[in-house]
C-alpha cells in the first residue's frame, strides 16, 4: 500500500521530485572550486589561470597553481640540465595567516634544439605547481612570482617574473 | 487528514525548492563574482614584444652602426677597428639555448675563413649578467672571438629587442648584407658569411 502511495500523488509530484533533484544538483555544483578557463595569450608567452580556491582552514591542503606555456614556446624547467640556464621558481610573499608548507615542482620534458641536438629539460604547454598551504579561516591570498625564461627553438626572450594572486578561501 | 498531510508535506517541499533555487542563484552569482576578480589577477606580461618586432630597425643596405665596447679583459673594442673586413655582429646571452647553439659555429667559421680575413663579434646582451658568467659561457662553448659587453643603446641602434639571437653581418664596405633574428641553420649562417666573405 505504502509502495502505491507515491503513485497516487500523481505527475505534479514526480515533477517536483525531479525539480528537487535538479535544483539540489545544481547547489552541490556551485560549492565546489570554481575553475576558470586559461588566461588569453600573453606576450610573455606564459600565464596563470587563477582560480578561486576553497579549502579546509587549519590543516594541509594541496593547491595547484596552473600555469600556460603559448603553443611552440618552453620555459626551463625547475632543474635545467644547464646551469647557465635559469630555472623557473615561484617565489611566493609572506602572507599574513597563510602558511606555506612545501612546494611541489612538475618533472620537465626533453626538448632537443634542432641545430646541435641539445636537450634541454622544460615545460611546455600547462604545467602546475603544487603548494602545501595551511589556510586561516576566512578570505586571504597567496602572492608572488614565477620567474621563467621562454624561448622557441631558434631564439629566448630575457628571464620574467609573473605575478601570481590567488585568492584563498579557508572553511 | 492523510490529503492535508501531504498537502502540507508538499508546501514544506516546494518551499525548499524555491529556498535551494534561490540558494543556487545565489551561490552561482557570488561564484561569478569571485571568478571576475581572479580573472583580474591572471595577469599577462604586457612588457615584452613577440617574434615580429624582433628586430626594429632595417639596416640591409645601410652602414654599420659604430660602436666602442669593453671585452672580456677589459680592452675597448671598436667596429672601426675591423674596416675592410667581412664582420658578424651576433649579440647573444648566456640564458639563450639557441645562441649557444651557434656559438661554436662561429667559432668554427672564423677558422675556416680566416684567409677572408673573417671577424666576429659577440656582443653579449643580457641585464645583471657578471663578467665570470659571461667569461665560462664563452670558454665552455670554445669561444675564442671577441666578447663584449653590449648595452641597450649598441642593442637599439642594432634594432635589437628582446628577441636572441640577432646577428648582422657587415660587408667590407662597412654596410649591412643580412640581419638575422633567431639561430638559422648552419648553412644558412654559412651562406651569410661566404657573401660578406667574398667567398661566393
Amino acid at each position: 500500500m505504502q509502495g502505491s502511495g507515491f503513485r497516487a500523488q500523481g505527475p505534479g509530484f514526480r515533477l517536483l521530485a525531479l525539480l528537487a533533484v535538479l535544483l539540489c544538483g545544481g547547489v552541490a555544483k556551485s560549492q565546489g572550486i570554481v575553475g576558470l578557463p586559461a588566461a588569453s595569450t600573453g606576450k610573455g608567452h606564459v600565464t596563470f589561470a587563477a582560480e578561486v580556491v576553497e579549502v579546509a582552514a587549519g590543516k594541509p591542503v594541496v593547491v595547484e597553481l596552473r600555469f600556460h606555456v603559448d603553443e611552440g614556446f618552453h620555459v626551463n624547467s625547475h632543474t635545467p640540465k644547464d646551469d647557465l640556464l635559469i630555472p623557473t621558481v615561484l617565489k611566493l610573499e609572506d602572507a599574513a595567516g597563510v602558511k606555506v608548507v612545501g612546494v611541489e615542482y612538475p618533472k620537465g620534458s626533453a626538448f632537443k634544439l634542432p641545430g646541435n641536438g641539445q636537450i634541454l629539460d622544460v615545460y611546455q604547454g600547462e604545467f602546475r605547481v603544487r603548494l602545501q598551504v595551511v589556510v586561516p579561516k576566512g578570505q586571504s591570498s597567496l602572492k608572488g612570482g614565477l620567474r621563467y625564461q621562454a624561448c622557441d627553438s631558434a631564439a629566448c626572450f630575457p628571464p620574467r617574473t609573473l605575478t601570481v594572486d590567488v585568492p584563498i578561501t579557508g572553511k | 487528514m492523510r490529503r492535508v498531510a501531504v498537502a502540507v508535506v508538499m508546501v514544506v517541499a516546494v518551499c525548499l525548492l524555491f529556498w535551494a533555487g534561490w540558494h543556487n542563484l545565489r551561490s552561482r552569482r557570488l561564484a561569478m563574482q569571485q571568478a571576475q576578480q581572479a580573472q583580474v589577477t591572471v595577469q599577462k606580461d604586457s612588457s615584452s614584444d613577440s617574434i615580429p618586432s624582433a628586430i626594429t630597425t632595417n639596416l640591409i643596405g645601410k652602414a654599420a652602426p659604430s660602436f666602442t665596447l669593453v671585452d672580456l679583459s677589459g680592452k675597448k673594442v671598436s667596429l672601426a677597428d675591423y674596416k675592410g673586413k667581412p664582420v658578424v655582429v651576433n649579440f647573444w646571452a648566456t640564458y639563450c639555448g639557441p645562441c649557444q647553439e651557434e656559438m661554436p659555429w662561429f667559432e668554427e667559421f672564423t677558422k675556416k675563413y680566416a684567409a677572408q680575413n673573417l671577424v666576429v663579434l659577440g656582443l653579449n646582451l643580457e641585464d645583471g649578467v657578471t663578467k665570470d658568467a659571461v667569461q665560462k659561457a664563452s670558454h665552455r662553448l670554445g669561444v675564442t672571438y671577441p666578447i663584449l659587453f653590449a648595452d641597450e643603446k649598441v642593442g637599439a641602434s642594432y634594432g635589437v629587442g628582446d628577441y636572441l639571437p640577432v646577428t648582422v653581418y657587415v660587408g667590407k664596405d662597412g654596410a649591412v648584407t643580412e640581419q638575422t633574428p633567431g639561430a638559422p641553420s648552419k648553412d644558412e649562417m654559412e651562406a651569410h658569411i661566404r657573401k660578406i666573405a667574398g667567398a661566393m
